[in-house]
């Protein structure tokens, strides 16, 4: 598939930071290759679940959610490419995308969303962050109140963040009654 | 307090990093920054960038083996003996709280610099609040 919309300049972010490449959006599904080779993203217009857009600073970025809840954030489109693929999508893939707002608040606390392998925190109905439980490999609980991820270290990933993350602490204090027992470990 | 444009101008329960997302500083890196101004942290994660805002933070650590340098910071959450959300627990019950993040960094300068950053941010937010606190009495 070599139709619909192309778009340079798209970074693809995750563990380890961003990777910079080209999206094509065409009728079959969406296509991301990194630039100068190597890692290749597809996914198929029937396993797309959900398209999400998110003004963050100075550019929008792009949510794309798998049938097998796989979370992929694109980012480096502009003000006019949000109107323009919203109506591709829309028409092509069959998915009407949703305005996520991202919480620049800068609260530590708010609710925990899992879905799929993806755990959102969201402050106020808006996006505080997520992280992939596909990438712990610990989970543990401190006391009654406090539950701790570690995250694998890959240095393989190509990463180009210099700061990574390797641990993250949640407390769910006794009032909150969302999580109980073993769904304290995600 | 009349309102400065600055974090937590109006106390505590409204604190407020940024009223908008073109406010947050274009990020150079992926690392951990610094916003004097509007007195926010910002992490890095998953490729996003993520403000905190000072308030939030309790305290912040490094520690160094070989070439590697790991950085931990610690939130404020409930049932800590002095919390500066004591009455946003009351208000926001049934709320889950980030309580800490690791980031392991490829440049000890730059978290050396942080942690520093950090802490003489907090020192300076803490000691306006209790100003202001003394004058409101």
């Amino acid at each position: 598939m070599t139709d619909g919309p192309l778009y340079n300049s798209i970074l693809l972010g995750g563990r380890g930071g961003t990777n910079s490449g080209q999206l094509r959006v065409h009728a079959g599904g969406i296509a991301w290759k990194k630039q100068g080779g190597g890692k290749v993203v597809e996914v198929n217009k029937g396993d797309i679940v959900g398209v999400t857009w998110m003004k963050i600073p100075r550019t929008y970025q792009l949510g794309i959610r798998t049938k097998e809840g796989v979370f992929y954030k694109f980012t480096g489109f502009r003000d006019q490419d949000v109107s323009s693929l919203t109506t591709y999508i829309q028409t092509n893939i069959g998915v009407t995308p949703e305005e996520k707002q991202l919480s620049v608040s800068g609260r530590n606390w708010g609710e925990v969303d899992l879905n799929g392998n993806m755990l959102t925190f969201v402050v106020g109905s808006k996006h505080g962050f997520e992280v992939s439980l596909a990438d712990v490999s610990q989970t543990q609980m401190q006391g009654k109140n406090d539950v701790v991820l570690e995250f694998h270290v890959d240095d393989t990933t190509g990463a180009n963040e210099k700061d990574s993350l390797v641990e993250m602490g949640f407390h769910i204090p006794n009032s909150n009654t969302q999580y109980v027992g073993d769904e304290n470990r995600p | 307090g009349a309102g400065d444009g600055r974090g937590v101008a109006k106390g505590s329960l409204d604190l407020i990093a940024y009223k908008n997302v073109n406010d947050i500083p274009p990020a150079r890196e992926l690392m951990i920054q610094i916003d004097q101004r509007n007195e926010a942290i910002i992490l890095p994660l998953y490729g996003s960038m993520v403000p905190f805002h000072i308030a939030t933070v309790k305290s912040v650590s490094s520690q160094q083996d070989n070439r590697t340098c790991y950085i931990r910071i610690i939130f404020n959450v409930p049932g800590a003996a002095v919390s500066p959300h004591d009455a946003n627990t009351i208000k926001f019950q049934g709320a889950i709280y980030l309580k800490e993040v690791s980031f392991r960094s490829k440049d000890p300068r730059h978290i050396s610099e942080v942690v520093n950053m950090i802490k003489t941010l907090r020192r300076q937010v803490a000691s306006r609040e209790s100003e202001r606190a003394e004058r409101a009495t």
